[in-house]
């Protein structure tokens, strides 16, 4: 209707219902506003609250309102002789038909105290096994949960015996800084022992990471790096548009689901420049050996991600170029030593099969 | 082409309320129009007799060159007849109480708001266009399944409020008390029972000279009335709780005159014409935000959204120490009742019956 035309408001309501409970709870606090004043407050309707309250608490008022006598007055309201008649016949038409009457009355009585009863088991079972229900399901939710991010393996042992040596892992990351360059604002993802962030600071570039190891982080502060404990994609998603010159993350795509992925690349386009290089390392399954052995030494891996595939969906994401680098070669391979011919093309394709590069990163720009 | 007349018609038509004044209100804005227009009912109080017709004359007059709005804020056998009369027809929804205000209180309320309900259903079936006189009746007719609504908000004869207080009602009540006035038919919905705890609260801890005064009507609610007696005797505030019954318009005139501030915790309201008399008495109001309430009062008054009794008795006494609150007030009030001038809302109501004054039946 008219709204609209006096659409702001003459007062501050806000303000002054701040200063009204002010002065209501200081007045409980001095007793001015005491338990006489709540009795009023609370004092029921004579004759029985309103049908309109009782549907607050239906199931409480209806055991009430089931016992409660009907009430009916026969006397007619009109003044006089006039009404002695209209008197007389409700009282015989209601004298005539009492048995009918009771008849309904004491049917519709036991159709009432049935319903009742089955509301009330309703209710009291309800919580119980419906409740019971849900936390079995929660339960059985945290279990899988906690084998999948294999919770009670203590990874920092399992680090030490499979993880990287420091200065490999330096090595691999130097290779990648020529893309951040000069740049103000890299995320780490999944920074870890503060490797690339190190590197990072040595040679001017401003950086930053996140990790969910607590330990881990309290490390790499410790150092004098900047690092966040908080989830990367939580993160990423409180990000401004625009406001990141590079995003590192190395190991990181293979502890989340492909679907996963891709929501955090979405993200990860959203908040860089243009200009600006999202890199990510993994795992390469094209080395056999890695496929099908070193990758599921890592029981929180979930799906190898083959690096053509892993292109396309940085492609799919809105970055352009994106190109593939492989790292890290295989310290083992079949002696290639007096073959040639057809032989030594050969064995040199079974090498790369089997011994191919461990590693291969991702490079996407942002346009 | 142009309608022939434009006749109205709602069960039941007197003196004061707030359906009648807008029906004898538009009769006159038709007239002014051109249109032959009248108004009639199935019951006409005495003192309008004289000036509304019997709704069966309508079946032998009425013709299909003629608009008929129906007015419904109850159910009636009649509406069902008068939608097989072959004139055009559109619906005036002044709203229908939920029975469940009425259910054990007052069973043939019950009855009748739950017929009314029903028979709301049946008419979006039959009746074309249906006017709401707030955007919360026109949501009601959107969920009752009309095709075509608008708002057009009650077209208030203005004139009526010009009249000289009555001098009785001033001298009884005038004076340096907190008059605490609420205007409406005493009716579950209205919760004249939660005015009286408010009273209570009130007194007890913002002012011990406090009074309400229960402005309207009480013949159709005789059980819910003598319940809210008995909870102020209750509460011992017999003497503080002040029902005068259906009134006079100067004696009305007077209640505002004396009121220090009008307090709604009505639950239900169509329109909520009282928050405008209000503005037109200058008298601030302090509402629960329910039903109309908010949208009909605009910003002038101060809306509480949950009925918090305490904070309602402290506001009534922030506005008692502060003029120049109550003054911001009263002239927001002032400002708000140029949106339901004659004028505008003459302009609105031709604006939606447009198409219906235009097109051929």
């Amino acid at each position: 209707m008219s709204q609209g035309h006096t659409s702001e408001r003459a007062v501050d309501v806000d303000a002054l219902v701040a200063e009204v409970k002010g002065r209501v709870r200081d007045k409980r606090a001095r007793g001015v506003y005491g338990p006489d004043v709540d009795a009023a407050l609370l004092r029921p309707l004579p004759g029985g609250p309103l049908a309109s309250d009782q549907l607050e608490d239906a199931l409480t008022s209806l055991s009430g309102a089931i016992d409660q006598e009907v009430a009916y007055d026969p006397r007619s309201r009109k003044g006089g002789l006039a009404g002695v008649p209209i008197t007389f016949a409700r009282r015989a038409v209601i004298w005539l038909i009492r048995w009918y009457l009771f008849e309904i009355t004491s049917r519709q009585n036991h159709i009432n105290a049935l319903a009742l009863r089955a509301l009330r088991d309703l209710d009291a079972r309800l919580p119980t096994e419906v409740l019971s229900r849900i936390a079995a399901l929660e339960n059985a939710k945290r279990v899988v949960d906690a084998r999948e991010n294999a919770q009670y393996l203590d990874y920092s042992r399992f680090a030490q015996r499979f993880g990287g040596l420091e200065g490999q892992v330096r090595r691999q990351a130097e290779q990648f800084m020529p893309y951040f360059a000069g740049r103000r604002r890299v995320l780490d993802v999944g920074s870890g022992r503060g490797t690339f962030l190190t590197l990072a600071q040595e040679v001017g570039v401003g950086a930053y990471g996140v990790d969910l190891s607590p330990q881990l982080v309290e490390q790499s502060r410790a150092q004098g790096l900047e690092v966040y404990q908080i989830d990367a994609e939580e993160h990423l998603r409180s990000l401004p548009d625009a406001s990141l010159d590079g995003i590192f993350a190395v190991h990181f795509a293979e502890h989340v689901i492909p679907g996963h992925l891709f929501e955090i690349l979405h993200e990860c386009k959203r908040v860089l420049v243009p200009g600006s290089h999202c890199i990510m390392a993994t795992p390469n399954p094209r080395t056999l050996t890695v496929g099908a052995h070193t990758f599921w030494l890592d029981p929180t891996h979930r799906k190898p991600l083959p690096p053509d595939a892993f292109q396309f969906y940085l492609q799919m994401s809105g970055f352009e170029p994106v190109t593939i680098q492989t790292y890290n070669a295989s310290e083992q391979h079949l002696s290639e030593e007096g073959l040639d011919g057809i032989a030594l093309a050969n064995l040199r394709l079974l090498n790369e099969t089997l011994f191919g590069d461990r590693d291969y990163a991702v490079i996407g720009m942002k346009p | 082409m142009r309608p022939r007349a434009i006749h109205q018609f709602h069960p039941a038509l007197a003196a004061g309320d707030a359906v009648s004044n807008h029906v004898f209100a538009l009769r006159e804005l038709f007239r002014s129009w051109g249109y032959p227009s009248e108004a009639y009912a199935v019951e006409a109080k005495p003192a309008v007799k004289a000036e509304v017709l019997p709704y069966r004359r309508l079946f032998r007059e009425a013709s299909a060159e003629d608009l008929l709005i129906l007015h419904f804020s109850i159910g009636s056998d009649v509406f069902d007849k008068l939608t097989n009369l072959p004139a055009r027809q559109t619906l005036v929804y002044h709203n229908v109480t939920p029975s469940a205000y009425f259910e054990g209180v007052n069973p043939h309320a019950a009855l009748h708001t739950r017929k009314g309900r029903a028979q709301l259903h049946a008419l979006a079936k039959r009746v074309p266009f249906a006017i709401g006189v707030s955007g919360f009746n026109r949501r009601e007719l959107v969920s009752a399944g009309f095709a075509r609504t608008a708002v057009v908000p009650i077209l208030i004869d203005w004139s009526r409020y010009d009249v000289v207080p009555d001098e009785r009602v001033l001298a009884r009540w005038r004076g340096p008390h907190t008059n605490i006035l609420f205007v409406g038919r005493i009716s579950p919905n209205k919760r004249q029972d939660e005015l009286v705890r408010m009273l209570a609260y009130t007194r007890a801890c913002v002012d011990r000279s406090a009074r309400l005064f229960l402005v309207g009507a009480h013949e159709d609610q005789p059980q819910y009335r003598a319940r809210v007696s008995a909870l102020a005797a209750e509460l011992g505030l017999a003497d503080a709780v002040i029902f005068t019954g259906s009134v006079s318009e100067s004696e009305l005139a007077a209640y505002y005159g004396v009121a220090s501030v009008f307090v709604s915790l009505s639950e239900h309201e169509g329109f909520a014409m009282p928050v405008l008399e209000a503005f037109r008495f200058r008298v601030p109001v302090i509402a629960l935000d329910a039903g109309a309430v908010g949208e009909t009062a605009g910003g002038a008054a101060l809306l509480l959204g949950e009925k918090d009794i305490p904070l309602f008795g402290e506001m009534v006494g922030l506005l008692r120490e502060r003029p120049a609150l109550r003054e911001r007030l009263v002239a927001a009030g002032e400002r708000r009742l140029n949106d339901f001038s004659a004028a505008n809302v003459a302009e609105r109501t031709r604006a939606a019956l447009e198409l219906e004054l235009s097109v051929a039946a």
